[in-house]
């Protein structure tokens, strides 16, 4: 082993004597054995994945010219709203012409407007970008819905349904990731439930009993025990279901 | 990695094959769990596999790997009190007869086992992923996101603090001895 001893993985200027006593308790714990694990068991709970992993992949033909393009204008119309907004905040408004007050308040909801136009824009690439044919756009999608501050129920409704409808365990899984800022969300917290009972992979299920575990979902409790106890179910799902309910105590 | 981040997940097993061991080794004598580490590797390669897009590989897989690990471990200790017995038995599966000076030799090391998994966690981790995972100091560094001069300060507290809670550990066991030998009556 690389460090048997203590002695350069101290600081300068420990004093010798102190330095002496320490070592010997770094060298007693060497005596200390290696636990051992049941690899063989372990392998077979990996293998279990990868099998329902490699079953339910389904490779994704990539189409990146229409995602480019969709992205390419979001990222032109932002740039311009985005200028709009700057013109009108350092002009305060005089480029509307009439009394200050008036145009302060005209050019702040103008301001207001506009913000809300980005945020609309936004929204629709997501949803576009969702509605795409190829995965990988789709993906990126899903993603884009991290940048809005405030998404409407719309792009929830879009990102269950990429949970329980789309084709490809890769997006699937992103929209767990994304799903988790609404955890809170009745909608949200039923579709979940529902989707790790209905979901075809296992990857995705394990996912999704993450999702419970970490957002502390206990309604998902009967859910996980009944998966737990299900001989149908995928060896590691029902592995990882059990340690969900051990979790949620 | 490379095969798996490109989405040839069967290379998974290989990987599995490479780390499994140092990986456990690491997450059971975090936790003092050898069933809990065996879940905790389970639950590491998963999220491998899951967040397989998200590898870069100017860094040592090695590193990448340790990270997922502590989070796993992390996360499994965030939703619960650790309050399971520590699994002293791991490493000492044979229960025969010892000879007087191995068996206070053994109590020795038990303690000091004790001792490590009493000591609080970010310490005990340091100490273990250099004297078990033999990982150098600047790995180290790297995967704690500091300077290797500070996972020198730090080496020092925990060893320095893993030492003391031992003492005390021994001296409550001598002034067990001693107590219970002095408390029978001597009329």
């Amino acid at each position: 082993m690389e460090h048997d001893t203590l002695g350069r993985l101290l600081p300068d200027g420990v004093d010798p004597r102190e330095a002496d006593e320490l070592d010997a308790t770094w060298r007693l714990l060497g005596a200390i054995d290696a636990p051992t694990p049941d690899a063989e068991r372990m392998r077979a709970r990996l293998d279990a994945v990868l099998d329902a992993v490699e079953q339910t992949h389904v490779p994704s033909r990539p189409h990146p010219l229409r995602g480019y393009v969709l992205q390419g204008l979001a990222a032109a119309a932002v740039l311009v709203i985005g200028i709009g907004i700057g013109w009108y905040a350092g002009s305060g408004g005089s480029a509307s012409g009439g009394t200050r007050p008036t145009s302060e308040t005209g050019s702040a909801s103008e301001i207001a407007a506009m913000r809300g136009e980005m945020h609309d824009l936004r929204e629709m690439v997501s949803l576009s970008l969702m509605q795409q044919q190829s995965a990988s756009e789709r993906i990126k999608g899903v993603t884009w819905t991290g940048q809005l501050d405030r998404p409407s129920g719309e792009i929830v409704s879009a990102l269950l349904d990429g949970l329980m409808h789309d084709p490809n365990v890769n997006v699937r899984l992103a929209t767990i990731d994304a799903l988790e800022r609404f955890a809170s969300r009745e909608d949200v917290r039923r579709g979940t439930i529902q989707a790790v009972q209905s979901q075809s992979s296992p990857l995705v299920q394990i996912a999704l009993i993450d999702f419970m575990v970490k957002t502390n979902e206990r309604e998902s409790a009967d859910t996980l025990r009944r998966l737990a106890m299900d001989p149908q179910v995928n060896d590691a799902v029902r592995a990882r279901a059990a340690w969900g309910l051990q979790q949620l105590g | 990695m490379h095969a798996v981040r490109k989405g040839d997940v069967a290379k998974l097993g290989l990987l599995f094959e490479r780390h499994h061991r140092p990986l456990f080794d690491f997450l059971a004598r975090m936790t003092g769990n050898a069933a809990v580490a065996e879940d905790l590797v389970q639950d590491v390669f998963v999220r491998v596999l899951k967040y397989r897009a998200t590898w870069r590989d100017e860094g040592r897989f090695e590193t990448w790997l340790f990270r997922i690990a502590r989070n796993a471990r992390a996360d499994y200790f965030r939703s619960r009190t650790l309050d399971e017995p520590i699994d002293e038995a791991a490493g000492h599966a044979s229960h025969a007869p010892l000879a007087i000076d191995t068996l206070a030799r053994d109590r020795e090391v038990a303690r000091l086992q004790r001792a490590l998994m009493l000591l609080r966690e970010d310490k005990r981790e340091l100490i273990v992923l250099a004297r078990y995972r033999g990982m150098k100091l600047e790995a180290i560094a790297d995967l704690l996101g500091v300077e290797v001069g500070t996972v020198k300060v730090r080496m020092h507290r925990a060893v320095k603090d893993l030492r003391d809670i031992f003492l005390r550990l021994n001296e409550r066991s001598s002034w067990n001895t001693t107590h219970s030998v002095g408390s029978f009556p001597t009329a």
